[in-house]
Order: structure tokens, then C-alpha cells, then sequence
């Protein structure tokens, strides 16, 4: 019964995490998730986690593991919504989430997913660092 | 595991048991909680938050279970300012088999894959104070965190408000409410779906049930449908079967009276009497044959009822002739009682009639070893019906075989039985012309006193009669000029009956005309000679026929315009040859061969010619 809802939007897909996620829904989204993406051959993966409070290092390593599986899937994923005193905890915490691409809020982040889309195949994965999440109005 | 606890105030706030995954969850959102309500702003809630959900994960998942305890620690009035500062303290404890090699953790050389390692050292830096006991028994990671220093001192008032206020909102939590209101409805909705499973499975075995119930249906209407084919097979076969014995046992009776009759002579006292024998059995024989036929008709719903007027005393009168000679004992009366002088006259069929008390009567007689035979009449105003008794004094017939006296061929052992000879068929018979009338049987029987046979019928018959056909009436004897002979052709396939017919027509010794006859064995020939000079005067015709059949030699015949002329008369034993046959409609008359009659041919014959005479302008002949 407690499953995170996938949606599928154009060639993308969206996850709107609502639940704090004891560690057998993250995983169980994770591998939905993966499935989804196989199913589907979505381009892009929307994470939108502005509802959680706590994201620990289970979750945050399951955010990680996500976006490596989805990009060899071939589909870039983008993290949304991450509350500030989140990301100093995870910072402080010792995890970065270096694979994981974030934007400030769905908005940006259903852009930056576009601008992939358009550029198809482009080489922008190689650089995968905060250069996008940080170019919005200051975080 | 010795309490980390100097010897300042320890205020316990909550403890939270760790046992299942969703625990480690609950252990950080009250960590977060406690956190809110003792002072810390929403950044260190986080880091509180997350440090504690690090530890709870690790004591659920290495200790199996354990619980985390939420303490505020209050030094002491004498310590240094920076330690006065109180300390939110988190002791997460659990009954595991310990860290191992506890500074390989700590100094992050350790990674397991649930990420211990991390864990640890994350929460370490993440919190202000920390420390790990471990053992065999169980492990106690304590964190603690330094209250803001903005924030004033917590008094243990203050405390216990902290403390009453998460109470209440763990009673009322509404995310467990709605995830406990949440899974009982899907339970709800598992059930449901259950039942509706279960549902349609019933309705799918009463549809099971429907179809075989039609087809069960189905196959009761077939069978019912083989028994009614079996039934009409019986009596056609019957009905056919009666035809065929009925033919040649006509031709003996023909040929016995003929013999009776001296037609051929005389005969010594010997012959006589052995021609007498021939001819009452064949007399008893045809009969039964009658009687088979007139069942086999009435289920086949062949005999018609011609209803006519007449009256119950006529009736009597006719029967106590034909009935007299069946009294062979003198010790039995036969008496017939005079109807009343009102009695009002019946319109139904009075030959059915009569032939159901005939039976009635020979029945009486047959077991009535003395005394009489009671024939009445009743008059039944009210219903407008009429009551025929047969009252005997004979053996009667026991309750139990009653019933069974109206079967067919069933015979009542008895004393009686062995002396009386019958077909078993008469009251079955009698039945079945009473339902045909409208009315039904009765019997009332004691043995050893008698019986009364009663029949009951609408005194005015009111079923669908059959119109009663003009060719079967009796055609005007001709009182012309006496006949000089005539030619007659015979069309029949039986060779005997064309011989008794031959013998009737020569008439040597009557002293009535004797008439030509020419023979034909099949409808061609008879056609050929029906055309052939000398025309005949009149054609007898049979209508069964190997070749061709009676009814197209009628055709045939009344379509050529040289034997147009010539009358017909058909002389049958077919059952279906009826007046109201329109196939039949060119021919004179209809004569049975049962009993045919010497007198009743001639008749026949002579009306015949004597019409087709006064028809034709001129006669030819």
C-alpha cells in the first residue's frame, strides 16, 4: 500500500516525495523508479523533496543511487525543492550527492529537464556539479 | 552500561522504543519535535533530527531493537558558564552484539552498506557531544546538543509542559491517524473487493446452475416430445395394423354368409354348422379388431362426434334388442327402466352412447352369475346432464382392481373371468367415447353385491363436432323402374373382397338383377377399364392401392369427361376416408367394408345409377 506515486509527464517523469520515508519506501522508489524509467524510456527524472524535513544519509545516498541508475537508463534526474537547513545538514553530514543534479524548485527544474530534452544526447552529463542549482535567486 | 549522567539534574522528556523500520522514522520526527520545543532554531532541528534517525537506523539495524531516550541535561550552579549551558541529550540504546572495531568506524575506514560508517561520523559531527559504549550486551550512543544560548533556562515547570504537550500529540499525531485511517481503508476496500469476488463467483455458479437448468429443460421437451412421437407411432401402427386385419377377416365374413346363404348351394348340417363357427369367430374376431381401431381413433383423434337428436326411450328401445341376444343365462333379467314421461330428449352422438352401455351392459352380464342388470336414465336439471346407470348384482370388483378395469387389456381374475371371454378392451373404450362426449365413467363396486357402471354426459354435446359428411349419409334408395343389370367394375387389390363383392353382385338365387362385374386389381387397370367399352355402369373402388391409390383414380376419373359420368362408389376399411375428405367429394357414396351387406350394396348401387341416370340428359344405356 505505501508506495510513492511516479507521474509521467511528456518525456519525463515526476516524484513528489510528501511522506517522511522510512528506509523500505525509499528503496521500494528507487526501484520503482527504475522500472518506470525502463517502462517508460523517460529522458528525465524530477525529484521534488520540498516537503521533507530530515533527509539522512539513507536517503540521500538513495538520491545518489537514483540518478547513476537513471543516467545509465539514459534519462538525467534533478532534484527540486531541498530546504537549505537540509543541505547543510547533508554537507555536514560528509555527503554531497555529487551525481545528483539539483534546481531550486519544480519550475527550474522541469526547465532544465526541457533544455536537456532539446539538446538531446548533449555532453552537459559529464559536468554534472551545481552549476545549474545555483544559478537561480540565491538559495 | 554505567548512566552518562554527572552529577547534575537529568530531566527525562520521552522515550521512544525502537522495534520495527517505521520506529527509526518516529524517532526523528520526535527528535525534531523535542528539539522545537526546548529552543532549537529549525537548523539544528534538522541536524538533531538527522543525527537521530543516523543512530536509531543503526540500533534497528545491527541491535534488532532498542529505544531512544530524550533527557535534558541541567549542570550543576558551580560549573564553568560555558557548561552551565543545559544540553539536549538523545541516549539511543539497543541489546545488539556491539560495533566491532569501533575505531575503525569512527576513523571512517569502515563502510558497511547500510552506510554505518557514515552514520556514525555524521552524527558525530553533527551534534556537539558524543559517545559510544559498546559491548556484547549492547550498545548506548549518547548525542547531546548545547540549548541556544539565547534561549532562557529551562525550569523543570517548563520541562513538564514540554513533556505534556508531546503526550498529547502523540495521542493525536495526525499523520498516524490519517495513515491508520488510510490502511483501514484499504483494508475496507480489500475486503470489499473480497466480497465482490466472491459475489460475482456465486453469480457465476447460479449461471452455471441457469444454463444447466435450461438444458435441462431442453432435454425433458425432447424427450417429452419422443414420447408424444412414440405414442402417435403406437396408434398409427395400431390403426394401420387394424386395417390390414380387417380387410381379409371382411372377406370371410362375406364369404361365410355367402356360404350361409346358399348361394352356392346347399350345405350339409356338418358344413353348416362349421361355417357357422367360421363365421362367429370371425364375427368376435372383427370385433376386437373394432374395438382396437376405435381406441387407436379416438387417440388419434380421428373419431368424430356426429351429434343428433333423440330420446332416452328410443335409445332403451334399441339397445334392448341388440342387447338381448348377449343374455345367454336365464337366471340374469336384463331390465332397461322406462325414462320418465319428461324426460327431455338428448342431442350428442347416440351411437357413442350406445356402444359405451353396449359395453356397460355385456360387461354386466358377463359377471353377474344371477339376479339382473339394471339399465336407468337420470335427468340431472341443475348441470344439464344425463346419467346412464348399469347397476349389476354380480361378483363386483374389489377398491383396489378398480382403478384398473379402465386400463386397457387389463382382466380382473376371477371365477367368472375363465367362462367370460373379452378383450379387456370395452371399458377402456367406453372411457375415452365418454371423454369424447364431454362426460366421464364412474364405478361403484362392493364385491360380492355388484356393480353400477355409470356414464355422465352433457345432454346437449357442445365440443367441435365434426361436420358430418354428405357422403357418408346413406344415398335414396332410387324407387325408379326395378334395374336391369347393370356393369359394375370392382377396383380392389384384394383378391377375396373382389370375389365376395362378385358374389354379391351376380346375386343367383335372390332374384335381384344380376350385374356384370368387371375386376381390376390396381387403379391403372381399373382406369383402363373405366374407359374402356363397355363403359361400366358404376365403379366400385377400394382406396388403398399398391400403384395407384384410390384417391387418384377419383381424380382421374372425374377429370376425363368420359368416365365423368360414371358414379363412384368407394368401399373402404380405411379409417380416414370420411364424408367431409373433400379428396372424396366425387364419389357417390362411402360404404365400409365392416359388415358390408349384401342389401346395403345393392341399395347403394341402385341409388348410384338411378342419380347418375337422371343427371345424364338421355340416358346412353
Amino acid at each position: 500500500m505505501d508506495r510513492i506515486p511516479i507521474l509521467k509527464l511528456g518525456d519525463a517523469l515526476l516524484v513528489t516525495i510528501q511522506v517522511d520515508m522510512h528506509d523500505r519506501l525509499a528503496a521500494a522508489l528507487e526501484e520503482d523508479l527504475t522500472e518506470r524509467i525502463a517502462a517508460t524510456g523517460a529522458k528525465g527524472v524530477l525529484i521534488d523533496i520540498s516537503s521533507l524535513g530530515i533527509v539522512d544519509s539513507f536517503i540521500g545516498r538513495m538520491l545518489d543511487t537514483v540518478a547513476a541508475v537513471s543516467r545509465m537508463l539514459g534519462a538525467d534526474t534533478v532534484v527540486v525543492g531541498m530546504r537549505p537547513a537540509v543541505a547543510i545538514t547533508l554537507v555536514e553530514l560528509g555527503l554531497e550527492l555529487k551525481g545528483v543534479r539539483t534546481a531550486l524548485n519544480v519550475e527550474r527544474g522541469m526547465a532544465l529537464i526541457g533544455r536537456w530534452l532539446e539538446d538531446g544526447d548533449g555532453d552537459e552529463r559529464d559536468g554534472p556539479a551545481a552549476g545549474d542549482a545555483n544559478d537561480g535567486d540565491g538559495g | 552500561m554505567t548512566p552518562v549522567v554527572s552529577g547534575a539534574g537529568w530531566w527525562p522528556i520521552l522515550s521512544v522504543p525502537i522495534a520495527v523500520e517505521a520506529d527509526v522514522v518516529t524517532a526523528r520526527q520526535r527528535a525534531r519535535r523535542v528539539a522545537e520545543l526546548v529552543g532549537f532554531d529549525a537548523q539544528d532541528q534538522t541536524r538533531i533530527a538527522t543525527a537521530v534517525s543516523e543512530i536509531a537506523r543503526n540500533a534497528f539495524e545491527h541491535g534488532g531493537r532498542g529505544r531512544a531516550q530524550f533527557a535534558l541535561r541541567d549542570a550543576g550552579g558551580d560549573d564553568p558558564p560555558e557548561a552551565q549551558r543545559q544540553r539536549l541529550v538523545v541516549r539511543v540504546s539497543d541489546d545488539g552484539p556491539g560495533f566491532g572495531d569501533l575505531d575503525a568506524v569512527l576513523e571512517g575506514r569502515h563502510r558497511s552498506k547500510a552506510g554505518l560508517g557514515v552514520g556514525l561520523l555524521g552524527a558525530k559531527r553533527l551534534m556537539d557531544g558524543f559517545r559510544v559504549e559498546t559491548g556484547a550486551g549492547g550498545s548506548t550512543v549518547e548525542l547531546e546538543k548545547a540549548l541556544p544560548r539565547r534561549r532562557s533556562r529551562l525550569d523543570r515547570e517548563d520541562l513538564g509542559e514540554v513533556v505534556a504537550r508531546l503526550a498529547r500529540e502523540r495521542a493525536v499525531d495526525p499523520l498516524n491517524v490519517l495513515s491508520e485511517q488510510n490502511r483501514e481503508l484499504v483494508r475496507s476496500l480489500d475486503e470489499l473487493k473480497a466480497r465482490q469476488d466472491e459475489l460475482a463467483r456465486l453469480n457465476q455458479e447460479l449461471e452455471d446452475t441457469n444454463r444447466g437448468v435450461v438444458a435441462l429443460y431442453a432435454e425433458l421437451d425432447a424427450r417429452a416430445e419422443q414420447l408424444r412421437q412414440a405414442s402417435d407411432l403406437k396408434s398409427r401402427f395400431l390403426s394401420n395394423m387394424s386395417h390390414e386385419f380387417r380387410t381379409p377377416l371382411n372377406s370371410v365374413l362375406a364369404l361365410s354368409r355367402l356360404l350361409l346363404d346358399r348361394t352356392d348351394g346347399e350345405l350339409s348340417e356338418e358344413q353348416e354348422r362349421q361355417v357357422g363357427y367360421i363365421r362367429k369367430s370371425t364375427e368376435s374376431l372383427a370385433g376386437l379388431v373394432d374395438d382396437l381401431l376405435d381406441l387407436a381413433k379416438v387417440e388419434a383423434g380421428k373419431l368424430d362426434v356426429r351429434p343428433a337428436d333423440f330420446t332416452a326411450a328410443e335409445l332403451f328401445g334399441g339397445l334392448r334388442g341388440a342387447l338381448k341376444p348377449l343374455r345367454t343365462n336365464e337366471a340374469v333379467a336384463l331390465v332397461f327402466e322406462e325414462p320418465p314421461a319428461d324426460f327431455p330428449p338428448l342431442s350428442t352422438d347416440e351411437a357413442k352412447v350406445a356402444q359405451v352401455l353396449r359395453n356397460f351392459v355385456s360387461n354386466a352380464l358377463k359377471f353377474t352369475p344371477e339376479g339382473e342388470v339394471r339399465v336407468s336414465a337420470a335427468h340431472d336439471r341443475d348441470a344439464d346432464r344425463v346419467l346412464f346407470a348399469v347397476a349389476d348384482t354380480g361378483i363386483g370388483i374389489a377398491p383396489e382392481d378398480q382403478p384398473r378395469v379402465f386400463e386397457e387389456f387389463a382382466q380382473i381374475e376371477n371365477p367368472l373371468q375363465s367362462r367370460a371371454k373379452g378383450t379387456g378392451l370395452g371399458l377402456p373404450l367406453s372411457r375415452r367415447l365418454a371423454e369424447l362426449l364431454g362426460g366421464e365413467i364412474a364405478l361403484r363396486s362392493e364385491p360380492g353385491r355388484g356393480s353400477v357402471f355409470m356414464l355422465s354426459i352433457p345432454r346437449v354435446f357442445s365440443g367441435v363436432a365434426a361436420v358430418s359428411g354428405a357422403g357418408l349419409a346413406e344415398p335414396p334408395i332410387a324407387t325408379g323402374p326395378r334395374d336391369r343389370g347393370a356393369c359394375v367394375l370392382v377396383v380392389d387389390d384384394d383378391k377375396a373382397f373382389r370375389y365376395a363383392l362378385r358374389q354379391m353382385l351376380n346375386g343367383a338365387g335372390y332374384g335381384g338383377p344380376a350385374h356384370d362385374v368387371v375386376e381390376a386389381a390396381d387403379g391403372v387397370e381399373g382406369l383402363r377399364l373405366a374407359r374402356a367399352e363397355p363403359r361400366p355402369d358404376a365403379i366400385l373402388l377400394d382406396l388403398r392401392m399398391p400403384v395407384l391409390d384410390g384417391y387418384a383414380v377419383l381424380r382421374a376419373l372425374a377429370a376425363d369427361p368420359l368416365t365423368r359420368g360414371v358414379p363412384v362408389i368407394v368401399a373402404t376399411s380405411t379409417a380416414e376416408a370420411s364424408g367431409a375428405d373433400a379428396r372424396l367429394a366425387h364419389a357417390r357414396a362411402v360404404l365400409s367394408k365392416d359388415g358390408l351387406s349384401r342389401e346395403a350394396l345393392v341399395a347403394a348401387l341402385r341409388g348410384a345409377i338411378a342419380a347418375s341416370r337422371a343427371a345424364a340428359p338421355e340416358g346412353e344405356r
